[in-house]
């Protein structure tokens, strides 16, 4: 890609780029600054409205809409509960930020705290990031000393509080809700909705989850303007991205894009992946993070890197965590190894998640042993089928879309572990009525 | 109000209504598949069982997490939801041992009723794959847990958390391994740790006390009330053959919505309990023995007709007596026949500690009743003063005696004393006649709790065979001293007293389902509850 | 990954457990100065007792390596909540451990992008090198081996998790090497 600002990474590579010293002598919380001493908030909240910038934890939702959704003069604190819970397999980004800049979060936390009218605001950090918690944690200290949390923020009579928070090893609490409940002290189950996080959320109050990601484009965008973000990226999908590209790929790691790049330009750019390993071919992809479906070595390169093309490829920018599969692995085993995934993450309260997570995984696993049975595909392709959309949240579905993308597009290998001297045969619903039975 | 149209048919609810339960009415009072759903706890929404359609909304709403909105259209009978209820019920039976013979919520099993409905008898499961939990441990003191049974619905913890605010239980760890049980340490010992056992929609918790005694569809069942405290619980007697098996909790939002407490629960044991009046039984030669009936009315009348001429008869009445009885009481024996109604109840008496919840300080089940009728507590003094040679104390149904010492010792001071009641006790056992009656579960009767309310409860089984109704002994008494009642069936009294004292008036046109309260004042303070 | 947590079980059907009864020998708990000082903090600066669960969890682990028994319910009394709910917590994350994790928990990644670049080879040697299962804690209390789920490092694959730190792009040679000098250590 040729040109494009940096707003993500721009710091990342600086030495010391993680203290507030350095942060500050390129630039940084000038437009914290800026935005709290001559700005209101709803025009915070106008400008990210008008910059079409978009969640970046997976689910793409415009961030100024979802902070529209606040109800000021509720009577009740808002609160600003920050994402960091990264834990969607195939996905380390914020992990770069949150580790080389944490500062440009804390001042997009300033920033979208000040927008919402929040004065508490907590940063949940995955249980696993024990050092990134104590690297944030310091950060965070730094900026209460220099006046840029606490009271009176840079004297401009904002205050607010910051809690780092460590969760601890649960993959569900990066579901909003799950996060809250998380945060209330409880498992990390996600809650049935309504009533939405934006007016019944932590603790009963108004609350706004955003990703890291997310809260760390605000300070560019609100030094830049609307109108800079939209320049980047495409007309639906502005701005930057960063992407997370692991496999067998020569240059694994975290890379900053506009919106719309070619997925190939990732795995194969000079400045990106470089290509494939030695010897391996690409034998597939799965561009946003491990529950969104799979894209064949084809769909790879002929893929771009937005919300709405990846969606019309019948697939999902996610959490831009892009998986690289090689020729040399087995698509079963991968798909194995997903499902175990989720079998273990599901939080257990609804029973088409709870139920069907071990069931896929039990079904592959005695495939995978050599005891498939004829009929075990299509068996899976009923599960999902009972799966996919009854669930309070969506990590039932996350299991479900690779797993039926794998199944589809690799089919052969799933059907060369089943028995070879039957036919598999169309599945019949063993479920009889009593009357059959009787 | 909202129109809504459930099932092609329009209907009109409150805007903002539980869809769950506008369902139901919509459905006939069939309620839409579910587990998890119980309008006495919070919404969880996770059985995901109750799936509906809604016109306009693209994927299945669950009913219990939605309210009614005017132009709605709703469809709880379609294909798609029909096909939908049966998947997710496969996923409940996946891990269910489904060993219904050996289970004892055979009958009234959610679970097992929806897999008949639905016809799921086979599974593609093997057992060897099904998630292996704990079997068979007793929580608590009343009830036992089947974890592998669970459908995981939460009520139970719910329960604990929400209402009982005890917190003993817990699910435990996540995904498919995921455990209902009580915390490390700690058992399921609340007062009213047997409501978790109606909650629970399958075999997981069961009642100790229950378990294994009787076959579900085996049981009648008649509506009661809790002669516990005066609270009054509504609850239903469920018996067979003459043998009561457990009493269960009757819903009664006014009074005590879903619930009920152990103790109340387990009152039933008295019933056929080893202390049973059985027999009349009439002092001769300082011996209490038992006779028959005719002896015991003639040994009475001569020992009334002993006393001389300035023979008096002193009543008693009790606060566990019922509504009727009371009045027979009062209007025979006193007013017509000119004995003195000392009162109701020893003062300060049978009163604990109020809970704040079901179980109430006076745990007396109709005290209010027999205050409305003019009974107060009396003491012990006033018990002995009343008292002398010439004196037959009548005592229906409270065992003053073992209640207070100075009591025990005022009874002495009367000619002779004459017992009413069900349970032998210290009073019984120094009366000189014993007149069996029947307890709560072997007559009807009505009770006034503590706000004023005044509830039915019905017969469930037959008594020993030589114990009386209550009302018609004190038909028989009244005899004795020279008057004949005015009602000759149980339910004369109810309309008798109706009719003639206004504090009952509001009695007139019957008891509804919910019971009938007596005066305003309490009328007013229910608002204030609700 | 860890074990679930084992509820107490009635041996004896029909037999209530009344731990009132058994001759409580409930040990006593209390941090180090830093820690109780740190402990404060979170219960100033948290909302509510039941949001402090976690943090005063994770500070019980710093303090003694993991939830001994006891630990629960000396954290429930501390934070005025209820036991279950600090035990359901514990069961819920796979984080907080009620066995203790050995001196070296190897918590080797066995997701997606780590099994793409041979986690598996991995793990199977150190199986095979330390003699012990996953899921399994050495008997001299020094390894232990888990397989656990994305730690956020699949560019760097294959990755562990020992304690605080991860150990990225491994190899043989490089597991090797760390455990020789992790055995030096003792």
């Amino acid at each position: 890609m040729s040109d494009f600002p940096k707003i993500l990474l721009d710091n990342v590579g600086v030495e010391n780029s993680h203290t507030l010293q350095v942060y500050r002598s390129r630039g940084g919380y000038k437009s914290a600054e800026k935005t709290l001493k001559t700005m209101k908030p709803e025009e915070v909240v106008g400008v990210v409205k008008d910059s079409g910038l978009r969640g970046r934890g997976g689910a793409g939702f415009p961030t100024g809409v979802k902070w529209g959704f606040v109800p000021q003069n509720s009577g009740k604190p808002v609160y600003l509960l920050v994402n960091a819970d990264e834990s969607e397999p195939g996905t380390f980004k914020d992990r770069d930020i949150l580790d080389h800049d944490p500062h440009k979060m804390i001042e997009g936390i300033i920033i979208a705290s000040y927008a919402v009218n929040c004065h508490d605001a907590f940063i949940y950090i995955r249980g696993e990031y024990g050092w990134i918690v104590k690297r944030v944690q310091k950060a965070v200290d730094e900026a209460y000393e220099a006046g840029l949390l606490g009271k009176d923020i840079l004297g401009t009579g904002f205050d607010l509080e910051v809690i780092v928070h460590q969760g601890a090893g649960a993959y569900i609490c990066g579901e909003e809700t799950g996060l809250i409940n998380s945060l209330e002290g409880k498992k990390g189950q996600p809650r049935i909705k309504p009533p939405f996080p934006a007016v019944v959320g932590f603790l009963d109050s108004p609350t706004v989850v955003n990703n890291v990601e997310t809260i760390a484009s605000l300070p560019w965008i609100l030094e830049h303007g609307a109108d800079a973000y939209r320049g980047i990226g495409t007309e639906k999908s502005p701005g930057t991205k960063l992407f997370s590209l692991s496999g067998p790929v020569k240059r694994p790691g975290v890379y900053e894009l506009p919106l719309g790049t070619p997925l190939r330009e990732l795995i194969f750019g000079e400045e990106y992946g470089q290509g494939m390993l030695p010897g391996i071919e690409l034998k597939a992809c799965i561009p946003g993070g491990s529950s969104v479906p799979v894209l064949t070595a084809e769909e790879t390169m002929a893929a771009k890197l937005d919300y709405e093309s990846l969606a019309e490829m019948g697939t999902m920018l996610g959490s831009g965590g892009c998986i690289v599969i090689g020729d040399d692995a087995s698509m079963p085993e991968v798909l194995k190894v997903l499902l175990q995934f989720y079998h273990h993450e599901s939080c257990g309260q609804c029973t088409p998640c709870r139920e069907g997570t071990g069931w896929l995984d039990t079904i592959l696993e005695r495939m995978l042993a050599g005891k498939g049975r004829p009929g075990d595909l299509d068996l899976i392709e009923r599960v999902c089928q009972n799966m996919a959309g009854l669930t309070i949240c969506v990590l039932s579905d996350a299991a479900v879309m690779p797993t039926r993308s794998f199944i589809a597009k690799f089919r052969d290998e799933f059907a060369a572990l089943l028995p070879k001297d039957e036919e598999p045969e169309e599945f019949v619903p063993i479920a009889r009525s009593a009357e059959d039975r009787s | 109000m909202a129109k809504i149209i459930i099932d092609g048919k329009e209907w009109e609810f409150e805007e903002g209504m539980n869809l769950f339960e506008a369902c139901t009415i919509a459905r006939g009072g069939e309620k839409l598949p579910h587990f998890c759903y119980h309008p006495g706890l919070p919404v969880a929404g996770v059985c995901r069982m109750c799936q509906v359609e809604i016109e306009g909304v693209p994927k299945l709403q669950i009913a219990c997490n939605s309210t009614v909105r005017d132009g709605m259209v709703v469809n709880t009978r379609s294909e798609r939801v029909e096909n939908t209820v049966r998947q997710i019920l496969e996923f409940h039976l996946l891990n269910h041992p489904v060993d219904c013979p050996i289970c004892d919520q055979v009958g009234e099993c959610a679970l097992q009723d929806q897999y008949m409905k639905y016809g799921l008898y086979e599974t593609d499961v093997d057992v060897g794959d099904k998630v292996m939990k704990h079997k068979a441990q007793a929580i608590g003191e009343h009830v036992m847990l089947d974890a592998e049974r669970c459908v995981l619905c939460s009520r139970c913890v719910r329960f604990t958390e929400h209402i009982t605010k005890t917190n003993e239980m817990g699910i435990f760890n996540r995904g498919n391994h995921s455990e209902v049980g009580v915390a490390p340490g700690l058992s399921l010992d609340n007062d009213y740790s047997m409501c978790v056992v109606d909650l629970c929609p399958v075999g997981a918790l069961t009642s100790r006390d229950f378990r294994f005694r009787k076959r579900v569809y085996r049981l009648s069942s008649v509506d009661s009330v809790c002669p516990g405290c005066a609270t009054g619980c509504n609850m239903r007697i469920e018996y067979a053959d003459g043998v009561i098996y457990r009493q269960k909790p009757r819903t009664n939002l006014a009074v005590n919505e879903y619930w009920m407490c152990d103790q109340g629960r387990l009152l039933y044991k008295h019933v056929g309990g080893d202390d049973r009046l059985e027999e009349p039984f009439v002092r001769e030669d300082g011996e209490l023995s038992p006779v028959g009936w005719d002896h015991l009315w003639s040994a009475l009348k001569a020992r009334w007709e002993g006393l001389g001429e300035s023979r008096r008869l002193v009543l008693v009445g009790s606060p566990h007596a019922t509504l009727e009885e009371l009045y027979g009481l009062k209007s025979l024996l006193a007013d017509a026949a000119g004995g003195r109604v000392l009162g109701h109840r020893l003062d300060g008496t049978e009163m604990d500690r109020d809970d704040g919840f079901l179980m109430a300080a006076d745990r007396t089940p109709n005290d209010q009743g027999a205050r409305r009728l003019g009974y107060e507590a009396f003491t012990a003094s006033e018990l002995h003063d009343a008292g002398g040679e010439d004196a037959l104390l009548v005592i229906l149904d409270n065992d003053l005696a073992g209640l207070d010492e100075a009591a025990a010792e005022a009874l002495g001071s009367y000619g002779a004393v004459a017992y009413l009641g069900w349970r032998e006790n210290a009073t019984s056992r120094v009366a000189d006649f014993v007149l069996p009656g029947l307890s709560y579960a072997e007559k009807d009767g009505v009770f006034v709790n503590k706000d004023g309310r005044a509830q039915r409860f019905f017969k469930a089984v037959d008594g020993p065979r030589q114990a009386r109704e209550d009302w018609r002994l004190i038909a028989e008494l009244g005899e004795i001293f020279g008057h004949t009642p005015t009602w000759r069936a149980h339910h004369d009294l109810l309309s008798e007293l109706s009719a003639r004292l206004d504090a009952f008036g509001a009695l007139a046109g019957g008891i509804g389902e919910e019971g009938t309260l007596l005066d305003g004042d309490s009328a007013a303070k229910e608002v204030e509850r609700g | 990954m860890k074990q679930d947590t084992e509820l107490p079980k009635d041996p004896e059907q029909g037999k209530v457990e009344s731990p009132a009864e058994e001759p409580s020998a409930e040990p006593s708990f209390a941090f180090s100065p830093e820690r109780e000082a740190k402990f404060q903090e979170i219960v100033r600066r948290y909302p509510t007792s039941f949001s402090a669960i976690m943090p005063t969890l994770w500070l019980c682990q710093a303090e003694w390596g993991w939830l001994k028994p006891g630990i629960p319910e000396w954290v429930a009394e501390r934070l005025e909540v209820p036991v279950r709910r600090v035990y359901e917590l514990i069961s819920f994350y796979t984080m907080f451990y009620t066995e203790n994790p050995g001196k070296y928990n190897l918590q080797v990644c066995r997701n997606i992008s780590c099994h793409l670049m041979g986690a598996q080879n991995i793990i199977d040697h150190i199986k095979k090198k330390l003699g012990i299962e996953v899921g399994q804690t050495s008997a001299d209390g020094m390894w232990r081996l888990e397989e656990v789920e994305c730690l956020g490092a699949c560019g760097y694959g294959p990755v562990m998790q020992v304690g605080d730190r991860y150990y990225e792009h491994l190899t043989i040679e490089k597991v090797d090497a760390l455990i020789e000098e992790w055995s030096k250590s003792e």
